[in-house]
């Protein structure tokens, strides 16, 4: 039976790299090509406003109130007569910087406390096993009230208690990953060749578990903006005249002669998360 | 899917993880899950009070030393007594343990009722409204789950697949202006304005069910998927059955595992959930409750209500945790058949 | 199932004279011409073949030769993305692919029966096994449920289960691989079908068991006249068993005929292959390779029994009494009680025995990842006993360990260079740049190309994988490698190829082997001493030669008898 395949002559780094990115071009489904470049767009939002808009967020133009979306204003405007698009574009750095935060506590705390739950085991794994129990018991919307309530109406800081309430769930996945990578055969074989439980645990556990805590991470994120977005509505996060996605909406639905108000933010907030949404479940596909 | 889903089959606690595959005895497990679930309750309770207590502004304090609050001094003293607010912290949180105990969830700031009495005053209309909102995600979910197997055409199956996904892209505040916007504005088939009647709680449970059932519903696909691949499909089809037998015999039963576990796991979501749509359809409930709490500082019931949610959440889990082995005997009877409930 | 594009065909390639025989009246299966897809990839072109009623045909291939398919098209049990290109089932000269699904299903159970592979697998766990009994006997649309059970009560007996009734009662899991088989085949039979295919029905059982089941599918098939559709990659196993065989490689039939004809004489090269890979056929294939070492071999044996002492080499390893015994839940299980054996440096030595044998145990004892309860194992000259955790790691140098899966002992994200390096970064051997020679050159060495070094392992064949653990097992020049049923995941030919290598490394190297497999005619290739275990005993220890042509123990005659016996 021939042994050696036949040999594939060494590719240089470079045209790997191009040939990789080729196929990740026709191999990615428009649909999730889409996504990423609706999550691109809002991410620039909350970065750089200034670029997408010319108008201002905040400075009250009376003249102007409640014009229908147009050529003009895209999104129409508001009862002050700002320019909703603008309010939109402002307001996604509370929105969606804010859940950027909220998953990064959630993903690296988590992912830590998962982690060392999952892989030393015995007395830790379930002393950390109550502490996560706690934390999933309350809910994260709840666990966002009390600490708004407490140290100030900020979207920050409702984001920051989303964040906490969310190290729960990376906790158990990470958890579940590391144990089943703990017991798999060639960590056993690791150890038989003179590894050391530290290296194991770095160089073969995490690389091996930390893909799908990533997936899920993507998903949070979408969860993030719409857990930040109901406290907003509810104005349990920065007041007025902050431009909160979900305080737009609330701030729309009080005038029933201007539903694009309503529509606008509603549909900026629901197109954001379906992306993010595809993005994780091909993420999940293909990892 | 979904953080919840993942929730769902990764819980430690299940039966598959620590001790109970060893075979032993059925009261010892649940004994060890009684335990736990006290612990989670008691910790809950510790982080509510922590949160509250720690964090800059000492609510009491302000609120009663508003002079708008129509207490006297010794009145305020009084309260200040109870609530042991010049002690250092860890005897306060002894005090409040020990309350929490009894059964004692203070009294609040504002109202001077008991923050008990409020709580089992409004605790009714949302439960009201929970309920129908999980019995239509119930329903939705299963439905979905049926259809993401039987629905004639491939297309149609994939397009129903991605509903779960589509469900939680919509917050349930916006689900819930765009029903009451056309159901009631536009079609009159409810009255805003009388929230509480059967027709309104339906719409408010729809808004709130629908974004529950997503979880749920991956998880009935994903363990779906997962069992009809086995090969004991397989083989029960070469006995010749039908596809609707197949599923009712068959596929129900280990489905139903992962699906309680999820639906115990939602009961967290949906007690954050019905505050938000109790605010939205303008009903009674936990939510305008904690609404008032909030913007008048009043934190005895702000922790009240956290207790409650935390006490819900641990005794519907314990319940289904305690169902568990039942569901599924390889576990029941310590047998070394390896659970694998699918991941969605 | 729909059937588009189908052609008809005429007849397939010339067939045999035996099938044209069974043309005429008691044809029962008549596959024509059929060709099936997975998408766009062909899985099976063109096959043909028949059976006749009463009849047994084995379709041999290794993986993805199609024979599963093959099998699962004949019951319309297909997944759907898999379509019919062409081709004709005709079953009792019915079209079976032209009828509609609730046209055909009527015949699936009553008429078509199936005993599938995976035993453990194939009944719904959360369900009794009389509750799924009683599905097969309602295809018999006879009787109440209490006659119905009757009749499930009365196949289990047939099949030779002991205790019927409590097999009805009880959970799929709390049954045996073996039970649980019989209990399958017991319900593909109760309904009398003309046909039954068998996948692999065997494949996950012990080897006496499998005889036992193997038998039993005999003895149904005489007794109840039932046609046999048998696939297996096992073509010892077809050749003794089945009446006729059809050989597949990648979807194409390479060989057809009756069985003692298409094995003794093969005429296509893939069946020669095959034939010629097969240990029990030669197992002096790889000694006969070098005859030097077989008479020095010889030799020394002969002048150390002339002089009653050990064979030339000193013992490298010596197990004395050694046991263990674990606790899980509430039951205690001695793994290995009491054995003991001598492996002498430079030679091959085996430990067979089957599931719960404690061979595996006793190979982990040896490499310090249990502790054993009592004895004494002697590696060099110290005794390991008390080793710690440090000292295991300084003997381990010396000490390798080849695992049985290969898919699984290869950590996915790391590519193969670093795979193979980890040992030498582990124990800081050399420089950065020594280190990758010694890569290379072991990889060299174990017959793999240097191009995949920078791969993954998840793009890579079973085979090429189990030498990628070899070379990561050889790379810091151990003196012993012990090797846990290296090739039971790999197909035959495949695993010729791993055998011949192992073969050769130890002439090279000098290397001293612990073999552990529960393949005695494979272990007669490669060992020189043997130590038979049943039940964590040593019921038989010696010489290979010894253990085959004089076998003392019960046990090991038992083992012996299960090896096909090969037409000639």
């Amino acid at each position: 039976m021939s042994i050696a395949i036949a040999p594939r002559p060494a590719q240089p780094p470079a045209r790997r790299l191009t040939a990789a990115a080729r196929s990740a071009f026709t191999t990615v489904p428009p649909s999730v090509l889409l996504s990423f470049i609706v999550v691109l767009i809002v991410l620039l939002w909350s970065l750089f406003p200034a670029l997408f808009t010319s108008y201002s967020a905040v400075t009250a133009n009376p003249a102007d109130k409640f014009l229908g979306p147009g050529a003009q204003h895209w999104l129409g405007t508001d009862d002050l007569g700002r320019d909703e698009f603008a309010r939109v574009v402002y307001g996604a750095r509370s929105s969606v910087g804010t859940a950027v935060v909220a998953v990064a506590i959630g993903l690296f705390a988590g992912g830590l406390i998962g982690l060392l739950a999952g892989f030393v085991g015995g007395w830790v794994d379930a002393v950390l096993g109550r502490l996560v129990d706690t934390l999933l018991a309350i809910p994260g919307f709840l666990l966002a009230v009390v600490v708004v309530t407490g140290l100030g109406f900020t979207t920050l800081n409702a984001a920051i208690a989303t964040g906490i309430a969310s190290v729960a769930i990376f906790a158990r996945l990470m958890r579940a990953e590391t144990l089943k990578v703990r017991h798999s055969v060639f960590v056993e074989s690791s150890y038989l060749q003179g590894g050391s439980r530290n290296y194991v645990l770095f160089r073969h556990v995490l690389p091996n578990a930390y893909r799908s805590v990533v997936a899920l991470a993507v998903l949070q994120l979408g969860s993030a903006i719409i857990v930040i977005a109901a406290l907003a509505f509810l104005g349990y996060g920065s007041p007025p005249p902050a431009s909160d996605w979900g305080l737009l909406v609330a701030a729309g639905q009080n005038d029933a002669t201007a539903p694009w108000l309503v529509y606008g933010p509603a549909i900026v907030i629901v197109i954001t998360v379906l992306s993010i949404n595809r993005i994780s479940r091909w993420l999940r596909k293909t990892s | 899917m979904t953080d919840l889903a993942i929730a769902a089959t990764t819980q430690p606690s299940a039966p598959e993880a620590g001790g109970w595959a060893r075979g032993r005895p059925y009261f010892v497990y649940a004994l060890q899950r009684l335990a736990q679930a006290v612990v989670v309750i008691l910790l809950a309770y510790v982080l509510s009070f922590v949160l509250i207590t720690i964090l800059p502004g000492n609510a009491i304090a302000t609120t009663l030393g508003n002079p708008q609050s129509g207490l006297s001094p010794a009145q305020v003293r009084n309260v200040e007594n109870y609530y042991g607010v010049t002690k250092p912290i860890i005897v306060q949180l002894w005090m409040a343990l020990s309350r929490f105990a009894r059964g004692q969830l203070g009294t609040s700031l504002v109202s001077h009722q008991t923050v008990t009495s409020l709580i089992a005053g409004a605790l009714p209309y949302t439960l009201k409204l929970a309920g129908t909102a999980l019995l239509i995600s119930l329903v939705l979910a299963a439905v979905i789950a049926y259809g993401s197997q039987y629905l004639p055409g491939k297309w149609a199956r994939s397009v129903i697949r991605s509903a779960p996904s589509l469900f939680l892209s919509v917050p349930n505040f916006i689900i819930g202006l765009l029903l009451i916007h056309y159901f009631s504005f536009q079609m009159h088939t409810f009255d805003v304005l009388n929230p509480d009647s059967p027709v309104g709680t339906f719409f408010a449970g729809l808004a709130l069910g629908i974004p529950i059932c997503a979880p749920l519903a991956e998880v009935l696909i994903a363990n779906l998927d997962h069992e009809t691949g086995q090969e004991y499909v397989l083989v029960a089809r070469s006995r010749g059955l039908t596809q609707a037998r197949l599923f009712a015999r068959h596929l129900v039963k280990p489905s139903m595992l992962p699906a309680v576990t999820m639906a115990a796991l939602i009961a967290g979501e949906l007690m954050g959930g019905a505050i938000i749509t109790e605010e939205v359809f303008g009903r009674n409930g936990i939510g305008s409750v904690m609404y008032q709490a909030v913007s008048n500082q009043d934190t005895p019931v702000l922790q009240g209500i956290v207790a409650l949610a935390a006490v819900v959440f641990v005794v519907v889990n314990l319940i289904a945790d305690l169902l568990s082995p039942l569901l599924d005997p390889r576990v029941r009877l310590g047998g070394g058949g390896r659970r694998e409930v699918a991941t969605p | 199932m729909a059937t588009e594009n189908k052609l008809k065909t005429g007849d397939g390639p010339a067939i045999n004279g035996f099938a044209a025989h069974a043309q005429t009246t008691s044809t029962l299966l008549r596959v024509d011409g059929l060709t099936v897809a997975y998408g766009d990839q062909t899985v099976v072109h063109d096959v043909s073949f028949e059976l006749a009623r009463g009849q047994s045909l084995a379709l041999i291939g290794e993986s993805g030769s199609g024979k599963t398919t093959i099998a699962r098209t004949v019951l319309r049990l297909l997944p759907p993305e898999a379509r019919v290109k062409a081709g004709q089932i005709k079953f009792n000269r019915q079209d079976v692919l032209e009828l509609g699904e609730r046209q055909f299903r009527p015949l699936r159970g009553r008429e078509l029966g199936f005993v599938p592979q995976d035993p453990s697998n194939a009944l719904n766990a959360v369900r009794t096994i009389g509750s799924q009994a009683l599905e097969a006997a309602a295809l018999l649309a006879e009787g109440d449920a209490a006659a119905r059970r009757e009749r499930v009560l009365e196949t289990f007996r047939q099949v030779g289960l002991t205790d019927p009734d409590r097999v009805y009662a009880s959970y799929p899991h709390q049954l045996s691989g073996g039970m649980l088989q019989r209990v399958l085949i017991g319900l593909a039979v109760l309904p009398r079908p003309a046909l039954i295919v068998a996948d692999e029905p065997t494949s996950g059982l012990d080897v006496t068991i499998q005889k036992r089941i193997l038998d039993l599918f005999a003895e149904l098939k005489e007794s109840l006249g039932i046609g046999v559709l048998f696939i297996t990659h096992d073509l010892a196993v077809a050749a003794e068993r089945a009446d006729a065989l059809l050989v597949l490689k990648d979807g194409v039939v390479q060989e057809r005929g009756p069985a003692a004809q298409v094995f003794a004489a093969p005429t296509s090269e893939y069946a020669r292959e095959l034939q010629a890979d097969v240990p029990a056929v030669n197992p002096d294939r790889y000694r006969a390779a070098d005859p030097d070492q077989a008479q020095s071999q010889a030799k020394s044996r002969a002048k150390s029994q002339a002089q009653g002492e050990a064979p030339s080499g000193a013992s490298q390893i010596e197990v004395r009494s050694l046991s263990k015994t674990f606790t899980v839940g509430d039951r205690t299980v001695r793994a290995v009680d009491d054995i003991s054996f001598t492996v002498r440096r430079g030679s091959t030595h085996a430990l067979v025995g089957e599931s719960g044998s404690g061979k595996t145990t006793a190979a982990r004892l040896l490499l310090g990842l249990e502790r054993p309860d009592a004895g004494e194992i002697i590696i060099g000259d110290q005794s390991v006993r008390a080793h710690s955790r440090g000292q295991w790691r300084i003997l381990r140098r010396h000490l390798q360990l080849v695992y049985q899966n290969p898919f699984t002992s290869l950590d996915p994200t790391w590519r193969l260079e670093r795979i193979v390096r980890e040992p030498l970064d582990r124990y800081r051997v050399g420089g950065k740049a020594e280190r990758v020679e010694r890569v290379k050159e072991v990889l060299a060495a174990v017959g793999l190309s240097e191009s995949l070094l920078h791969r993954r392992p998840t793009h890579l064949s079973g085979g090429q994988r189990q030498r990628v653990a070899i070379a990561r097992a050889l790379v810091l020049r151990p003196d012993v490698v012990v090797l846990d049923e290296p090739t039971s995941a790999l197909d035959v030919t495949v695993q010729a190829g791993i055998i011949e290598l192992l073969f050769r490394l130890q002439r090279e190297l000098g290397l001293t082997y612990l073999f552990v497999s529960h393949d005695l005619s494979l272990v007669r290739q490669l060992a020189d001493t043997v130590s038979v275990l049943q039940g964590g005993r040593v019921v038989e220890d010696g010489p290979v030669q010894e253990i085959f042509t004089r076998p003392r123990h019960p046990y090991t005659e038992a083992l012996l008898d299960a090896i096909p016996a090969l037409p000639r």
